[in-house]
């Protein structure tokens, strides 16, 4: 076990292109930290360079309070899972795991011991003859971990290395190595562009974009209070909805609305008392984020506050099974910028998380009648709103 | 439908008929090449079992071409001589070029594309363009009628070939198998012989089988720096005996169906190594 640091790392290429840009962050002992971002964000930059395969070009990268930036890989004593698993073609499962330990002069019997330890919580023993070409990527995925395992290193670095099974066998393998890390209790940082698994195996997630540091918390916190619209966006499939509209208050001052288009949603005054900042934004535009699910079809819910619903046209029905997403239009006018740049980007085997211009996608119960063409009566929970500025993209009121 | 179908079939059997004729005259052109390149090989060993006579006559056959060619040529001697010859020049080829290869494939240095296109132009350069200062260099050196003269030339010769093949060898091996060498503990120089050397070997099979075939057949090289008797090669010796006053064909032939045969199994045992290593890079 140790403690990762980094400390304003900064990477920047031979062509001038910043990768990373001055990223500090603490990653505590035995903790699982998850890098989360688009691809070419930079996230995989920043674990080359912990790994020590990128030069640092300014900054400093710390293991148990030791700096690193000019220690070799190997002196490093971190481990490292790779996107394609880099199993070597020509040695058995059992060669590829004992590997580093005979290069780092272990006894034979200590080497026999590890791997037979690793193959028995990874089920490799009866695999460990076989060349990585006789085995499934499920199998090959285990031998990698097995590879990490077997070392006893200070840290894992894994760089998405679920990314090339199908999506069942991702899901499988994704509680296995959250069950691993958390039995072996092992440093781990995590890079992956896909926010399900950030959500589901990150003890902290990191999210990364352009190269900068947008938010680091658990998962709970990135969904419930994200830092700016980035992090709103990418956190949450389908991706929160974005309007823009303009905060108001009634002239005898009793209640504030956020008006868009011919819609009116009544906020609840505790918003502001939560919110303070937000009372500056009354008379001006805001962004406010809505999630999928926390839009309801109304005629599903007892007794709907009326100043809670709007009004809109479903386009389209994604039937889930377990709940269905709607996809609206309306009056609305949408921030047109978010939808373009921070989306997610579609992830294999799943419905486009990508709202289109003009639309607004509810995630409702699947008892839900609504089909194409019907005008919905959608029910808003306003105690789930969030409001962005429309300048500068950070949540108002954090 | 009906109407469609008989409509469409005279075209089909258009269709067939102008692929019949392609193939026939694709394989009419083959067999002409495959006659002109095999007419001499079947004369020389026809004519290689015949004595003076029977050459003459173009009938009957013995083994007195055999027995005049070990006569007149130290044939053992020779074949050992090209043996050694092409086996230290080939181990030389295949150091320099699998460490060349897998330095301009994977580590990153300074001018590294530069020097790797100035290797590539090496192989541009016909070796008869620089036979003569080749000769002075060695000449100089006092390497001439010296095995280690040859071999040095022979190495300098495949060398870029065989690095360019190396590299693109190399090139095929994923950067992450590398890397997590490096990160198992290992250094550039134990992952290139522990991991990168181990998965090259069809590659330098196919390396090896090349400059064996070539060095093999070679004469130019051969009768320029190994004139002494001593250390001739099977080629240079053969002609000699070509340059003999009084010189027996079928003896001659004998002796290049002798020459030939080691480049000629070499070759059959790995022509599948030498077309999977040829095509390294081409396609999926």
């Amino acid at each position: 076990m140790s403690k990762i640091a980094l400390e304003g790392v900064t990477k920047e290429f031979a062509d001038g292109t910043v990768a990373v840009n001055s990223l500090s962050l603490d990653i505590g002992d035995g903790e699982l930290m998850v890098l989360v971002g688009p691809s070419g964000c930079g996230k995989t930059t920043v674990l080359r360079m912990v790994a020590g395969l990128e030069e640092v070009t300014d900054g400093t990268i710390s293991i148990d309070g030791e700096v690193v930036n000019d220690l070799d890989p190997r002196h490093r004593d971190i481990a490292m899972v790779f996107q394609s698993y880099a199993l070597y073609p020509h040695l058995s499962v059992y060669d590829n795991m004992a590997f580093s330990l005979k290069y780092r002069r272990a006894p034979k019997d200590e080497i026999r011991r590890r791997v037979s330890e690793a193959a028995r919580i990874l089920e490799l023993e009866p695999y460990l003859q076989r060349k990585p070409r006789q085995l499934s990527g499920g199998q090959r995925q285990r031998v990698a971990m097995g590879r990490a395992i077997v070392r006893q290193p200070r840290a894992f670095l894994m760089d998405e290395p679920l990314s090339n099974l199908d999506a069942k066998l991702r899901v499988q393998m994704r509680a296995e190595i959250l069950k691993i890390q958390q039995a072996l209790n092992v440093t781990t940082v995590y890079v992956t562009h896909d926010q399900t698994e950030a959500m589901t195996l990150g003890d902290r997630v990191a999210v990364v974009y352009q190269g900068d540091l947008q938010q680091v918390g658990t998962p709970r916190e990135l969904y419930r209070r994200p830092a700016n619209r980035f992090v709103a966006g990418f956190i949450g499939s389908p991706a929160m909805n974005f309007i823009m509209a303009k905060l108001v208050q009634d002239p005898q001052g009793s209640r504030h609305e956020a008006v868009f288009g011919s819609h009116r949603l009544a906020l609840r005054e505790r918003t502001f008392d939560d919110y303070p900042p937000l009372a500056q934004y009354l008379g001006r535009d805001v962004v406010l984020g809505i999630r999928p699910e926390d839009l309801e079809d109304a005629s599903l819910v007892a007794e709907p506050d009326p100043e809670a619903v709007i009004e809109l046209t479903v386009e389209l029905c994604e039937d889930l099974g377990s709940e269905v997403d709607v996809h609206c239009s309306g009056d609305l006018q949408q921030d047109v910028s978010a939808l373009e740049e921070d989306a997610p980007e579609s992830v294999a085997g799943e419905p486009s998380q990508r709202p289109k211009v003009g639309e607004l996608v509810a995630r409702v119960n699947r008892r839900t009648s609504l089909r194409e063409g019907d005008t919905a009566r959608i029910r808003v929970d306003l105690d789930e709103l969030h409001f962005f500025d429309p300048q500068t993209g950070e949540t108002i009121g954090r | 439908m009906t109407l469609e179908s008989t409509a469409r079939r005279p075209a089909v059997t258009g269709a067939r008929g102008r692929r019949l004729a392609g193939r026939i005259t694709l394989f009419a052109v083959m067999i002409v090449v495959a006659v002109v390149m095999l007419y001499p090989f079947y004369y020389m060993l026809d004519n290689a079992f015949r004595s003076g006579n029977q050459f003459t006559l173009g009938a009957g056959h013995s083994f007195a071409s055999w027995s005049q060619l070990f006569h007149d040529l130290p044939v053992a001697r020779e074949l050992l001589n090209s043996t050694l010859v092409c086996g230290v020049a080939i181990v030389i080829i295949l150091a320099v070029s699998t460490t060349a290869g897998f330095s301009f494939a994977k580590l990153r240095f300074g001018g590294s594309g530069v020097i790797f296109l100035l290797v590539v132009a090496a192989m541009m350069v016909p070796l008869q363009a620089i036979i003569i200062p080749e000769y002075v260099n060695l000449a100089r050196l006092g390497l001439v009628n010296n095995y280690f003269g040859a071999i040095l030339v022979y190495a300098a010769l495949g060398t870029p070939f065989a690095t360019f093949l190396m590299a693109t060898h190399y090139r095929g091996i994923s950067d992450e198998l590398i890397e997590a060498a490096i990160i198992d503990g290992l250094g550039y120089a134990r992952t290139f012989l522990r991991i990168a050397l181990p998965l090259s070997i069809p590659a330098m099979a196919t390396v090896a089988v090349l400059q064996f075939i070539q060095i093999w057949d070679d004469l130019l090289v051969g009768l320029l720096f190994l004139q002494n008797p001593q250390q001739r090669t099977i080629t240079v010796g053969l002609a000699a005996l070509a340059a003999g006053r009084t010189t027996s064909i079928p003896a001659l032939l004998a002796g290049s169906f002798l020459s030939a045969l080691p480049a000629m199994i070499v070759y059959l045992i790995f022509q599948r190594h030498l077309i999977k290593g040829l095509t390294l890079g081409m396609g999926k």
